[in-house]
């Protein structure tokens, strides 16, 4: 703060205008910049359980191929995930609040 | 916002005292009006949350607390800068409406550690909205308070003592229109990037990846 007062003219608005305004838009500025970083680590989320789910998939039509008929076909992770999701109600898991890194 | 920033500094008249440095009217007063707005806001939506326990009326009345605490940064940084200007201080600690500001922009401050200290979703939504009612039922008895006070430097821009010219006062509508519409927009972001996220975190966990 000393630094800027230092750096402003004295006597005369501008400085402290030109000041007000920056620092507005700096901080506009810092809270996009950490809106768009969040937002790539959702990306970068999105795209691996893409993958995941696609991998989970291959697994799963690969057994159903080499072991048709047999009983264990629905024991794959995702499935049995994905069945206890179908038989679960909609929690409110989807609105719950958690603290995240800065 | 553009038209807002073009009505500032081409349109507005150039005030006889201040000068230029009046020119930080139009961004730090529409500022505190849409912060102070904003926490009554989150009061509302957190009354809300408790009638209907509808976890997204909590998340909502976060949302804006949170961006209204942004907007508080700013308005004490923009009103330090003009209190320097204007003044010749910094901070001025005489003067009411600066401290009343302060004491509730320090209250909210505690409101994220106090959420985040509980670990119990449901609990925490539950008292984070007793907080956000009884904290937005205080911000407008301090501005009442701080009115009714006798002893300030601070001017008063709307009401029956000021006597803002016209095309000040057109100015200065449009900038608090447009800060209210900064203000909307970011939340309606933010509320959006946070729904997608518990969506692809309650996702990966339902397929077991977490």
């Amino acid at each position: 703060m000393s630094v800027l007062a230092n750096a402003l003219p004295e006597n005369t608005g501008d400085g402290y205008v030109a000041a007000a305004y920056i620092v507005f838009f700096v901080l506009l500025l810092v809270y996009v910049a950490i809106m768009a970083l969040r937002l790539s680590h959702v990306q970068r989320d999105l795209r691996d359980l893409q993958a995941r789910t696609q991998e989970s998939a291959r697994e799963h039509e690969t057994r159903q191929g080499s072991g048709a008929g047999s009983s264990d076909v629905g024991s794959s992770d995702a499935e049995s995930g994905a069945g206890a999701a179908a038989g679960r109600p909609q929690s409110h898991d989807d609105e719950t609040l958690e603290r995240e890194p800065a | 916002m553009g038209i807002a920033l073009c009505l500032v500094f081409f349109y507005a008249p150039i005030e006889l005292e201040e000068g230029l440095l009046q020119k930080i009217f139009y961004l730090h007063v529409p500022l505190a009006i849409v912060s102070l707005g904003g926490f009554v806001l989150g009061g509302i939506l957190a009354i809300a949350h408790l009638r209907t326990r509808d976890r997204r009326w909590d998340l909502r009345s976060y949302v804006t607390i949170h961006m209204s605490l942004i907007f508080g940064v700013a308005v004490l940084l923009t009103g330090s800068i003009w209190a320097r200007g204007s003044w010749g201080h910094w901070w001025v600690w005489s003067e009411p409406t600066l401290v009343s500001y302060l004491i509730v922009f320090l209250l909210y401050a505690t409101y994220q550690p106090l959420r985040f200290a509980i670990e119990d979703p449901e609990r925490q939504a539950r008292y984070a909205s007793v907080f956000a009612i009884v904290a937005g039922a205080f911000v407008p008895l301090n501005f009442l308070a701080v009115r009714l006070s006798t002893s300030y430097l601070h001017p008063r821009v709307l009401g029956s003592s000021s006597n803002l010219p016209g095309s000040m006062r057109f100015t200065f509508l449009v900038s608090l229109a447009a800060i209210a519409l900064l203000f909307a927009t970011l939340c309606s972001y933010e509320l959006t990037a946070k729904r997608t996220r518990m969506l692809l975190r309650s996702r990966s966990r339902i397929l077991g990846y977490r």
